[in-house]
């Protein structure tokens, strides 16, 4: 979810920033190095990062005919691992507000904090977690995108809540409000992202799994594995 | 397909106007607006910028008011919340759910109201930026300002390959939607993962022809891109201080009689 323009007020939008430009560095830092050791690699993330923005400008299948975008960051998470997509997502976030009036230039740390830095950390946390725990590769894909778009907007019920806490309940008071709006109503489009997800990779698999294999997502053996033994 | 911004800048008559003047304007719009305790200010920026628009920009008015609708929800659950939790003072009205009194005072309104006018100000200083600058233009303003090069090559390359795909992924849609592919949910979620994979495996293969093309043309990590000299000129400068002129007349005005109310 997208802060507008103009909504967090003076202390709260500086300090966004604050939080997020040196994950940013960090993440430049990882990816001028992989840049120099790899020339090919910076067509494939420029590729990668308009594919994210793509993504995100698609309407997710709903239920109740509302339209809703997928995030995109869990996946690219798990692909690219959490800092080269905070860069990826830094780029992306600026386009989406400058091409599809999403987002805003003020709240934009806000927005990377959630949806390019905690979103798809979570993401890669969970699917690191669970490819060591040897649960089934779709599984810990489903769980990871899911969470990943569920935590973007828990993050942002928070950070409005900071900005704006209730008079009487102070900031609890008011995350409480935020929550119940904006976290469940999104539960249902979180599983759906995490099933979309789970099944973009299947069909990746099925069709040309060397390009998880090369971006070491996965290993040789676990593609064998879900593939049958035939395959 | 949907029309982005971008394509109303490309064919904006302020395309040729000088960059830097263009996002002076804007920042100075915005950090006004923010930094206001008043609605005014912000409401103020919100009419000169959108007239700028609507009239310098020659933007159609119903694609705008449909541009400003947008993020409408977004803000008006926002506003609603904060409306209730926010602020003291007497309570302007009030109701019982389940035990738990919930109600409106008089500052969690003008919060509520100021928010508003904060979001809707800084939304139309930025669609006039999004809708008179292309990106093409605001490339060689990202090279002045020292951030590495390959994060300048990477979002170059980005903006490139977005409208491909955008193409690639309407044509599958467009296929998929004409043979019943999105008649129900479960058929809707299976068409879409088959889009979204074809299209991640084409962008990959594009990736890597690209790789092949640019080296072949001895890409070294840099492109170099060529930047116009526009000249500003005496009009657009006047208009433009005269406007933060006005601006910050009326920022002080409005925040001054705040300070006189608070007394």
């Amino acid at each position: 979810m997208h802060i507008m323009e103009g909504f967090l007020p003076s202390p709260w939008w500086q300090l966004w920033f604050v939080f997020s430009i040196p994950v940013i560095m960090f993440g430049m830092y990882r990816l001028n190095k992989l840049v120099s050791e790899r020339r090919d690699l910076l067509p494939l993330l420029a590729v990668a990062g308009a594919f994210i923005f793509v993504l995100s400008s698609l309407k997710l299948p709903s239920v109740t005919g509302s339209s809703s975008h997928p995030t995109g960051t869990g996946m690219a998470a798990i692909l690219f691992g959490p800092a080269v997509t905070a860069v990826l997502g830094v780029i992306v976030l600026l386009y989406q507000a400058l091409f599809l009036a999403h987002g805003g230039l003020t709240t934009l740390g806000a927005n990377v904090a959630s949806m390019g830095i905690i979103g798809p950390l979570a993401a890669y946390l969970i699917y690191k977690a669970g490819m060591k725990a040897n649960i089934n590769f779709y599984v810990v894909v489903f769980l990871a995108a899911t969470f990943a778009d569920w935590i973007t907007y828990v993050v942002t019920s928070t950070q409005l809540a900071l900005a704006f806490p209730s008079q009487t309940g102070g900031f609890m008071g008011s995350l409480q409000a935020f929550l119940a709006i904006f976290a469940t109503t999104q539960v249902p489009l979180a599983i759906m992202e995490g099933a979309l997800t789970a099944l973009i990779f299947k069909y990746i698999i099925q069709v040309k799994s060397d390009a998880l294999v090369e971006l070491k997502v996965i290993s040789q053996e676990t593609v064998n594995k879900l593939r049958g033994i035939t395959a | 397909m949907t029309k982005m911004l971008d394509d109303y800048a490309l064919l904006s008559p302020l395309r040729y106007t000088n960059n830097w003047l263009k996002i002076g304007v804007v920042g100075f719009g915005i950090l006004m607006g923010i930094s206001s305790q008043a609605p005014l200010v912000p409401f103020s920026i919100a009419i000169c910028m959108s007239l700028a628009t609507l009239i310098f920009g020659r933007v159609p008015p119903k694609f705008y008011l449909k541009l400003l609708m947008g993020p409408a929800v977004f803000v008006v659950f926002s506003i609603i919340i904060i409306a209730f939790f926010f602020g003291g003072g007497p309570e302007l009205f009030g109701f019982n759910v389940l035990d738990y009194h919930l109600g409106v005072n008089t500052g969690g309104l003008s919060m509520a109201f100021l928010v508003f006018s904060r979001t809707l100000g800084g939304m139309c200083c930025l669609f006039f930026l999004a809708l008179t600058t292309p990106m093409v233009e605001l490339f060689s303003v990202l090279k002045k300002t020292g951030l590495p090069d390959s994060f300048i090559e990477l979002s170059m390359m980005m903006y490139r390959y977005i409208f491909v795909f955008l193409d690639v992924a309407w044509c599958i849609k467009h296929a998929q939607t004409v043979r019943l592919g999105y008649h129900d949910l479960k058929t809707s979620l299976h068409s879409m993962a088959m889009l979204c994979s074809t299209l991640f495996l084409r962008s990959w293969e594009q990736g890597e022809k690209t790789f092949v093309a640019m080296n072949a043309r001895c890409y070294d990590g840099k492109m170099m891109i060529f930047e116009e000299k526009r000249p500003v000129n005496f009009s657009e400068v006047a208009l433009s201080l005269t406007y933060m002129v006005a601006i910050v007349g009326v920022w002080y005005v409005s925040n001054g009689m705040l300070e006189v109310s608070f007394w």
